[in-house]
């Protein structure tokens, strides 16, 4: 009888196996340079900004946090979380099949559920310290030039609550737009196309109904913001503004929703047959 | 084994004349890609909005048509801002067309190191490179400006008399805006296609480079409280050449807010400067890339 019950302790150290060798390849890839360009470019124009305007020579703390807000919730959560993830998280399996190496995986005697769980966590840990990092540095960059001031917003003011709630959108947006990917990857030949598609739902979904809006990373990810932006352009005049809900169901909400993605992929890994020539 | 004695034997058929030879690349990879059903059906399917363009052109110059629709009159205009709106809406869908297809035209031949094959022949890489450039020209433009000045056609022969005399540029206007955007799409599909090996990458790269590029140039923008962050943004450039081309600023928006007004933080000549720079820089790339050599590890 014993045989029959999962040792789980053996899959925990296979998971582990999984995610580290996978850990060790994303850092250094050629894909991981676009997913550096991406979450480094905004510090270089906030750096440059610091070394333009010393001491907010030419700039305020409030205005300053508004664009920080911007560049965050914009910049990283829309386009470069969004993007580096796209690019990640599709390579994961697609990668694989193109490099016609998936089969030693498959042949290994681990489950395929942890071969999807490795990868992800892997694909997901990578994302999150690389945009982590990023963030941190635009932070510092932000407040760093403003000198006492700045040092009196972030640790006597609310600045590093701000910063926390910062990082934990990027992890949050990392771990979602991850599940989304690594989903669709298993499903589409060339998953990019459907991803345009989702990049065009994210982006309309406050002009939608309060009801589809909470199919949708941002939505989730706009209640935990600490700044809120004020809305420009065409699409703000049309923004439906939903029913903020709150971090203790935002945060659940948002796991539920990567476990249900999670789950569908590792259903679907069950059954996936790879035909090389084929793909 | 029976060993049969095989002599050479020149190619009997027709040839094709030299300045055409490119198209030979071209008709077969559309022949290969029309193969997809599901290409097919999106291709027909970007043909819809022309359709309901047709209409409306029909409608509002037919009093006949408005009465049976209980209509007093037209609500829409029919002008320059009319046709823009015509092509700023089917170049987003020329731009999904060349996504999809674009990436995958010369990395195949680049991964299966089937470049010397097509330069052995009688064919120039120019000629290679226009027949690729072909597929991605055949395809955006059955969906941009043959429609287009099909329409325009229509309201010049149903339309106001004095119309054609008001608006006959126009018809230059939708050619060279058209063309300037398939330019612009084709050939940085065509340069990812080359450099990116995969396509997958590539169809994510011709995404980012058009929306996370003009995130970043928005942030520039913002954190160093300037305008010229739009030049990084694509489709920013597009529209600065196109409201010229299309003579905008004549054209008044809703509450009599000139419509150009969102689009004057930089000047016209910035746009077509930096989409002819980027069309420059895709086609020095592509000298370098595509070349017939073999790589011997």
């Amino acid at each position: 009888m014993s045989t029959l019950q999962p040792d789980w302790r053996k899959r925990f150290s296979q998971l582990r196996a999984v995610v580290t060798i996978e850990m060790r390849r994303y850092f250094f890839t050629r894909q991981a340079l676009a997913i550096y360009l991406l979450a480094l470019a905004p510090v270089v124009i906030i750096g440059l900004h610091a070394i333009t305007s010393p001491l907010g020579r030419h700039c305020n703390i409030a205005e300053d946090t508004e664009i920080l807000a911007g560049i965050i919730q914009l910049f990283y959560v829309h386009l470069g979380i969004f993007f580096g993830c796209l690019i990640l998280f599709t390579w994961l399996f697609r990668g694989e099949i193109v490099q016609r190496s998936l089969h030693y995986y498959l042949l290994a005697p681990l489950r395929r559920e942890i071969i999807v769980l490795g990868k992800f966590i892997a694909g997901a840990v990578t994302t999150s310290i690389i945009f982590c990092v990023a963030v941190s540095l635009s932070f510092i960059f932000m407040y760093g030039h403003f000198g006492p001031k700045g040092q009196q917003f972030v640790f006597d003011g609310p600045g590093l609550h701000h910063l926390g709630a910062y990082l934990v959108i990027t992890v949050l947006a990392c771990f979602g737009y991850g599940a989304i990917f690594l989903a669709l990857s298993l499903i589409f030949r060339n998953p990019v196309i459907p991803g345009a598609f989702f990049f065009g739902w994210e982006t309309i979904s406050s002009v939608l109904p309060a009801t589809l809006q909470k199919f949708s990373i941002t939505f989730y990810l706009k209640n935990l913001a600490p700044v809120e932006l004020s809305g420009k352009g065409l699409l703000s005049v049309f923004t439906v503004v939903a029913q903020p809900v709150s971090e203790f169901i935002a945060i659940p909400g948002f796991f539920l929703f990567i476990g249900l993605a999670l789950y569908f992929a590792c259903w679907r890994m069950r059954t996936i047959e790879i035909s090389y020539a084929k793909d | 084994m029976a060993i049969y004695k095989r002599l050479y034997r020149p190619y009997a058929g027709r040839y094709t004349g030299h300045r055409f030879r490119f198209w030979v690349i071209t008709k077969s990879a559309l022949r290969t890609l029309f193969d997809s059903r599901f290409l097919l059906a999106f291709f027909v399917a970007c043909n819809i909005p022309f359709v309901i363009f047709l209409l409306i052109i029909y409608i509002t110059n037919n009093a006949a048509a408005q009465a049976l629709l209980q209509m007093k009159g037209s609500p829409i205009l029919i002008d320059n801002f009319f046709f823009l709106r015509y092509l700023i809406f089917q170049s987003t869908l020329s731009f999904l067309i060349t996504a999809w297809v674009g990436p995958g035209l010369v990395s195949v031949d680049l991964s299966n190191d089937a470049l010397p094959l097509y330069l052995a022949r009688p064919l120039t890489r120019t000629e290679y490179l226009l027949g690729k450039f072909g597929v991605i020209f055949m395809l955006t433009s059955a969906i941009t400006w043959v429609p287009g000045l099909m329409l325009l056609g229509l309201e010049s022969s149903l339309g106001p008399i004095g119309w054609f005399q008001r608006y006959y540029w126009l018809f230059g206007s939708m050619f060279i805006g058209s063309l300037l955007w398939i330019a612009v799409i084709g050939l940085l599909s065509l340069t990812l296609s080359a450099w990116v090996k995969w396509r997958i990458v590539a169809t994510g790269a011709m995404l980012g480079i058009f929306f996370a590029l003009a995130g970043f140039g928005e942030a520039l923008n913002q954190v160093l409280r300037t305008n010229w962050g739009h030049v990084l943004n694509l489709g920013y450039d597009i529209n600065l050449a196109w409201f010229n081309l299309f003579r905008m600023d004549s054209v008044t928006g809703p509450y009599n807010k000139p419509a150009i007004g969102r689009l004057m933080e930089l000047p016209s000549w910035a746009g077509w400067v930096s989409l002819s720079l980027l069309c420059a820089f895709c086609l020095l790339m592509l000298n370098k890339k595509l070349k017939a050599r073999e790589v011997v590890r």
